[in-house]
């Protein structure tokens, strides 16, 4: 068995390098080669008998380096020093030589000949011996850290010989929640390799309702199913299905299975025609058809069937003749499982699984839906301010989106702590894009409020100036704007549901604006102010209410939020010179289809966009770019039914 | 409101007839931009390599044929928006429909023949089938396809791509307007609907299973299929004056569609829509034909343009495209179609002088402009300038010309 023997060296080097991965804390106790020194004679002719004594010597002395030695030992790399008997581990160099590793430092010591070295052949049963203790070792040790990573190390490749080692640490468990994840993994082997027919059912039915991967994975495997034919269906094969050709398999196709076990003579394809018709021209001429003529398919076959009369070629089948030759057979789909108990069991557990996956899967989509919608709101909500008090559209609002995550660049450039520095940038980048906001209104859109077109084009202008300006100070290349250390992880459910602690940052900082927005538009006196203007401007002026300065403070608002939300959006994305550009259109679909001069409407536009996007890439998950193009069409066609929005303005306050 | 002010004419007696004055007296910028564009178009083929001294370089022929094609997009638009009043931000999109509809031919046909002539060089022809699925490979390998997409189904036929560079921007133009326009969305709303359609449009080409080879768009359009060894030089120069000839007609429709009564309603709903709706004039129909012709120009106007260009990716259709096409015009000056030309020949050739490297940095000690990296900068801001102090543009400068002689 030769596939078994070597099988446990495979995962016991993942397992070695998930541990080497767990940082080995320093240990200031005896060298590994001391200790080896103690078990000389065991570790120079290595025995079934005595090597346990070794593996518990090294392990208890847990030196530096144990485990690379115990990798390299099973590997049959290391070799006995026979001057002074101390061991290294051997790399193979130049011209066969071999250099000598020292097992404690990992220096090279020397280069040498194999004639001046014994080399440690362990066999194959010491070699098993080896792999299980360090398993065993490894699932006991007394750092948490260290058992979680043999487990993985366990999952990432089972193997039937970890079951019973498995089933030993689990009694000694202190940690309730580690046990429990043992327990499940000893129920995976057991579905997997357990000889016991009931055994397995019972583990298998135990896995159902189980939406983790690695729990699906293994039933997966359990279904996983391989093509076969026979004249008879043969006894004790656990038939999947039977395939009717015809239906649910291609005449051609079955045909080509057939020739491929050499039950029939294969079809000539097209190609194969080719070749042959090319092989047998004569004088210009194959099978008395001239070689101009041979340009469409029935006349080339017409040549070779010509070549085929005189014995030429393999002959060409006729349709009739392979359907008399696959009638002789049945095709199907047999199980790589030979126990139907058991791959009934596993398609059942399989099946009633699969709801709960999908249930787990649509909570998933709609958290990333609500994350794309705050994401969105934070975008747009600046926008929507603007354009709904002034009948402004501000082209350059990406690019204070822009401004104000290159803020959050700057200022992380001068304050090293990341919690710190995003505590400043914050409310700095809303400062920096205020002043840039009122600046904008003050210098140029005043001056156009007459020529709504206008504002768009002169906005436009001072946007690409200013992504050139960000390239020329900042570089084309993107900027990092690192996240603290307490917003880099995911929050998950399970294997299926998990978001990034940024992403939910994100949502709150949005819902925190939102909440700020509403107080501020129907709490204060600003404003009250701000909704008289977006009503009816003429009349709010004859209130005594200076339409200028609100336009003024509104539009720094504006562009201060859009500045936030772009520290915001620096943490997840690039900060780039053309990152704003890439969420301005979709700031205005926002705004567009939520109905302008609302806060509501663009939380509306914002949820239905985001929604929507999530929804559609569900159906193609593999393209974003349709999901957005499909997204788009939708909105032009929203448009056509209610061209204000979701949430219109009525009557005068309407404008017109 | 003239007829008030006219004297008033005896009863019966019939009323004169007005002067009838032909069109191009009554416009007589026509006449001298038709003179500029003939005297223009004989001295760069006298100077050009294939047909003069040699003095105007294949690549500037190239470049020049290029912006000629841009003026007619830009007199396309100055239609649309200066006339009309509709801030398309679509207009580049329907220009760049148009070239990929040529380039299909161009890319397939040429394919076809480097395929038949490594095919025919085995033993026996190839079949039909065995060419196409070659030059479906050949294509299509880039974005990890054999197979021939449904759309390329007539690529071979010079003929049908042809009908679709008219007929894509067109129809597209055609449903879109009638969707936007009966609905009554108008100013910002209607641009930035406009934009959304052409983010559509570039993200959907920027799909590699979009059967447009993805980002990497088509290339190799300068090869003309039938003409593989006349040299570049030349084919430039044909394509140079076909460009100029499709300028030259295509401000001649403009100008003769802008003047007229159709013209007048037409700036009538620029002016003031409501009100040309109430004196029973069916805005929606007016708008839409000239939101349709000048899709059907654009997508013409680039159908000449990249097979001078060589290739065209999505990136050329993106919204950012389309807004520069409004800012030449408004640069050029809006409402005249001579503004919207020398818009777009001073922007694009200056743009592409100044990014492309050939200016001279201006060294100032303590900093040194690089053009590439401040031209944008000084376009953006100089185009905030001409909106807020120049809203006529370059071609207000003339009416200061001609009020001064009078």
């Amino acid at each position: 068995m030769p596939r078994t023997a070597r099988a446990p060296w495979r995962w016991m080097s993942f397992l070695l390098l998930a541990l080497t991965v767990v940082a080995v804390p320093a240990r200031a106790d005896t060298p590994l080669q001391d200790v080896l020194q103690t078990v000389q004679a065991e570790v120079a002719s290595p025995a079934r008998g005595t090597i346990p004594d070794v593996l518990r010597a090294l392990l208890d002395a847990d030196a530096p380096g144990t485990l690379e030695f115990l990798r390299a030992f099973a590997d049959r790399e290391v070799v006995e020093r026979p001057e002074d008997g101390l061991f290294f581990i051997a790399q193979d160099g130049p011209d066969r030589s071999l250099i000598l590793i020292d097992v404690d430092s990992g220096a090279e010591i020397a280069t040498v000949t194999t004639r001046d070295v014994n080399q440690i052949r362990p066999n194959a049963g010491v070699r098993r011996e080896i792999a299980a203790a360090l398993v065993q070792f490894e699932l006991s040790a007394p750092d948490p850290a260290r058992r979680i990573a043999a487990m993985d190390a366990i999952a990432r490749s089972p193997d039937p010989e970890q079951m019973p080692i498995l089933a030993a640490s689990i009694p000694d468990e202190p940690d309730a929640a580690i046990r429990a994840r043992k327990e499940r993994l000893l129920a995976l082997l057991t579905a997997r390799f357990e000889t016991d027919s009931a055994t397995r059912v019972a583990a298998i039915e135990a896995l159902t309702g189980d939406v983790s991967t690695e729990a699906r994975r293994v039933l997966n495997q359990l279904l996983q199913t391989e093509a076969g034919h026979a004249q008879f269906v043969p006894e004790g094969v656990n038939i999947a299905r039977i395939r009717v050709v015809g239906e649910d398999l291609d005449l051609l196709r079955a045909h080509a299975r057939l020739a491929e076990d050499g039950l029939v003579p294969p079809r000539p394809g097209r190609n194969a025609i080719r070749d042959a018709l090319r092989a047998h021209v004569v004088d210009g001429h194959v099978g008395g058809i001239p070689v101009h003529r041979l340009t469409d398919e029935a006349t080339r076959r017409e040549a070779y069937r010509a070549l085929q009369e005189d014995g030429l070629v393999p002959p060409l089948p006729t349709e009739a003749e392979m359907r008399a030759a696959v009638a002789q057979f049945t095709f199907y789909d047999r199980y790589l499982e030979d126990d139907p108990a058991v791959t009934t069991a596993a398609r059942a557990a399989l099946d009633s699984t699969r709801t709960r996956v999908g249930l787990f899967q649509a909570l998933n989509l709609s958290l990333e839906a609500l994350s794309l919608a705050s994401i969105f709101f934070l975008g747009a909500i600046g926008l929507a301010i603007t354009f709904g008090v002034m009948r402004v559209i501000n082209m350059a609002h990406g690019e204070f989106i822009m401004m104000g995550a290159y803020t959050g660049v700057v200022v992380q450039m001068f304050i090293p702590s990341h919690t710190v520095s995003i505590a400043v940038a914050l409310p700095l980048a809303f400062a920096v894009t205020f002043a840039a906001g009122v600046a904008m209104e003050r210098l140029v859109i005043r001056h156009l409020y007459t020529r709504p077109l206008e504002t768009l084009l002169a906005t436009f202008g001072i946007s690409i100036a200013l992504q050139q300006l960000a390239k020329n100070i900042f570089g084309p290349q993107a900027r990092p704007l690192t996240s603290p250390d307490w917003l880099a992880g995911a929050v998950r459910l399970n294997d299926i549901v998990s978001i990034s602690t940024i992403r939910v940052a994100i949502f709150f900082l949005a819902l925190m604006f939102l909440i700020l927005l509403i107080y501020i538009l129907n709490r204060t006196r600003l404003g009250l102010e701000v909704r008289a203007v977006t009503q009816n401007p003429g009349m709010a002026a004859s209130m005594g209410i200076n339409p200028d300065r609100i336009n003024m403070l509104t539009f720094g608002l504006g562009s201060g939020i859009a500045g936030t939300a772009g520290v915001a959006i620096g943490l997840f994305a690039q900060v780039t010179s053309e990152m704003g550009a890439n969420y301005i259109v979709q700031s205005f679909m926002t705004v567009v289809v939520g109905g302008v001069g609302s806060v509501f409407g663009t939380l509306a536009g914002a949820g239905l966009i985001g929604f929507l996007q999530k929804g559609i890439e569900w159906f193609n998950p593999a393209n974003t770019l349709a999901a957005q193009t499909y997204m788009v069409l939708f909105i032009i066609l929203f448009i056509q039914f209610r061209p204000r929005g979701i949430v219109a303005l009525k009557g005068r306050a309407a404008g017109d | 409101m003239a007829d008030i002010a006219r004297p008033v004419t005896l009863p019966g007696a019939a009323r004169p007839a007005p002067p009838r004055r032909s069109f191009l007296r009554e416009h007589p910028s026509v006449l001298w931009f038709m003179l500029i564009l003939g005297i223009f178009t004989a001295g760069v083929t006298l100077l050009s390599e294939a047909f003069g001294i040699g003095l105007v370089s294949t690549s500037l022929v190239k470049i020049l044929g290029m912006t000629l094609c841009l003026c007619l997009l830009a007199v396309a638009m100055d239609v649309v928006w200066g006339y009309c009043g509709i801030l398309s931000l679509g207009h580049f999109a329907f220009f760049g429909l148009g070239g990929y509809a040529i380039g299909m031919w161009l890319m397939y046909a040429r394919t076809e023949i480097l395929v038949r002539q490594s095919l025919e060089a085995g033993t026996i022809p190839p079949t039909e089938r065995e060419v196409s699925e070659a030059v479906a490979s050949q294509i299509f390998s880039v974005v990890g396809s054999n197979e021939l997409p449904l759309i390329w189904s007539f690529a071979h036929s010079l003929t049908f791509q042809l009908a679709m560079v008219v007929l894509i921007p067109g129809l597209l133009a055609l449903v879109f307007g009638w969707l936007a326009f009966r609905s009554r969305v108008t100013g910002v709303y209607l641009s930035i609907l406009t934009q959304a359609m052409t983010l559509a449009l570039s993200l959907y080409l920027f799909q590699n299973d979009s059967g447009l080879r993805g980002n990497n768009g088509l290339s190799g359009l300068q090869n003309i299929p039938g003409f593989l060894d006349v040299p570049q030089s030349v084919i430039s120069m044909w394509f140079f004056w076909a460009s100029a000839l499709a300028l030259g007609l295509g401000y001649m429709l403009f100008a003769w569609i802008v003047s007229g009564k159709f013209g007048s309603v037409v700036r009538a709903i620029r002016d003031n829509e409501p009100r040309v709706r109430f004196l029973g004039y069916n805005v929606e129909g007016y708008k839409l034909f000239v939101f349709t012709l000048t899709a059907i120009i654009a997508g013409l106007a680039g159908a000449l343009y990249y097979p001078q260009a060589g290739i065209i990716n999505p990136a050329e259709i993106a919204p950012i495209a389309s807004i520069y096409l409004a800012v030449w015009v408004a640069i050029g000056g809006r409402g005249r179609l001579y503004g919207a030309v020398i818009g777009a020949a001073l922007v694009s050739l200056l743009s592409s002088w100044l990014t492309g490297g050939g200016a001279p940095n201006i060294d100032l000690g303590f900093y040194r402009i690089v053009w590439t990296d401040w031209w944008q900068v000084l376009l953006g801001f100089g185009f905030v300038l001409v909106t807020l102090f120049f809203p006529k543009g370059i071609g207000g400068l003339f009416d200061r010309l001609v009020r001064k002689q009078e």
